[in-house]
């Protein structure tokens, strides 16, 4: 179940803001994927109209690595999608 | 309604929390007709972000420093529209060296691009709409602003700037007044958004507003401010212009925490 919500990050990830795919991981930061304070913000929005869960600023703030993003957005109910 | 059938131009929408969303948001529920714009890589949030209104905008690129988006936008809504009632200014801009650091080593350089952006970007914006504001009658131009006769924690030279927004926009007001357009800035309290929070130390200015302000302060509520700024478009101020209208639980009145009677 996890990896489906990891799935779809990484495809955001890929898709939205051009990361390669080989440099994502649960344990590689927004820092190491290129991803500044602005790309958050619109990482969050991408996240909420993905995924349906709604991540606040000050969360996203406070995300270190994309486990920790895809921790938060299955701890707030986020479901492997459809497809 | 307030805002029943204005035209507004309304910059700086970056996320919900930004100011110009809550006023976007509000003169859409008035009444009001919408165009939106965006800057750089922001400009795709707000064209995410504007599906997120009640009736979600168009979204124009301004980059309030190319001259080129100013013409792009000025013909694009001629042929939209043929006339504007009404513009928001929300754009600021200064790089981390000048806010919050140390305001007497910052470079010439740093404080310009604040200066541009900030300041500057006031009278361009309203130039470029001057005929189209003529076209509907005079209109209305607002601007956001930050309380600038005085100085404050860590705001350094956006403090600056925005004491220049407050002259820039009475000169604005006296050179489209014949026109009957009315130009106006609403001071507001500290709200938390991606611009505040840029500010490392903001938050200072942040905690003892609400114990300054008769009204109490609320730092994530930008709805009071964008009401403020709705009414200021609204055709209930006529007579007002050259203005800064403080929407900001009345704090600039008070010279320090009052305590609770007891
Ligand atoms: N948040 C506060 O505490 C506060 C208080 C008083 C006044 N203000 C003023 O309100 C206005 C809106 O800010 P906000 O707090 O909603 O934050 P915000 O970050 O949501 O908005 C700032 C906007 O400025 C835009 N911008 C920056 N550079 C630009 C450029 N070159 N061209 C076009 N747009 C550009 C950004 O895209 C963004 O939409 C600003 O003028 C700000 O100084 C904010």
């Amino acid at each position: 179940m996890s990896s489906t919500v990891y799935e779809r990050v990484s495809t955001i990830l890929v898709e939205n803001f051009g990361v390669e795919a080989d440099k994502i991981s649960a344990d590689a930061t927004f820092e190491d994927l290129d991803l500044d304070s602005l790309d958050l913000v619109e990482f969050s929005l991408a996240a909420e109209e993905e995924l349906g869960v709604r991540i606040e600023d000050e969360e996203a703030e406070a995300l270190g690595t994309l486990g920790d993003a895809v921790k938060l957005l299955e701890d707030k109910g986020a479901t492997p999608g459809e497809g | 309604m307030l805002l029943a059938d204005k035209r507004l131009v309304i910059t700086g929408v970056l996320n919900e929390q930004s100011i110009a969303f809550s006023v976007a948001r509000l003169a859409q529920e008035a009444g009001a007709q919408v165009v939106l714009t965006g800057f750089g890589r922001g400009l795709r949030i707000t064209e995410r972000i504007a599906r997120r209104l009640p009736d979600p905008p168009p979204v124009l690129e301004l980059d309030v420093t190319e001259p080129a988006h100013h013409r792009a936008l000025a013909a694009d809504l001629e042929e939209r529209w043929g006339a504007v009632d009404g513009v928001v200014h929300a754009v600021a801009f200064a790089p981390e060296t000048a806010l919050g650091g140390d305001f007497l080593d910052t470079s010439w350089d740093d404080v310009a691009t604040a200066l541009r952006v900030s300041t500057y970007s006031f009278a361009e914006l309203s130039a470029t709409l001057t005929p189209l504001l003529r076209a509907a009658g005079g209109g209305s131009v607002v601007g956001l602003d930050f309380d600038a006769t005085r100085a404050w924690p860590a705001y350094d030279w956006m403090g600056v700037a925005k004491a220049g927004l407050e002259a820039t926009a009475r000169y604005v007001a006296r050179d489209l007044g014949p026109q009957g357009t009315r130009v106006n800035l609403v001071a507001a309290g500290p709200l938390r958004t991606v611009a505040a929070k840029g500010i490392e130390g903001f938050a200072d200015i942040e905690r003892s507003w609400g114990e300054q302000a008769p009204l109490g302060w609320d730092v994530t509520d930008a709805e009071p401010v964008a009401r403020t700024v709705c009414a200021l478009l609204s055709d209930w101020l006529p007579a007002t212009t050259g203005m800064v209208v403080h929407a900001d639980g009345g704090a600039h009145a008070i010279g320090a925490p009052t305590p609770p009677a007891s």
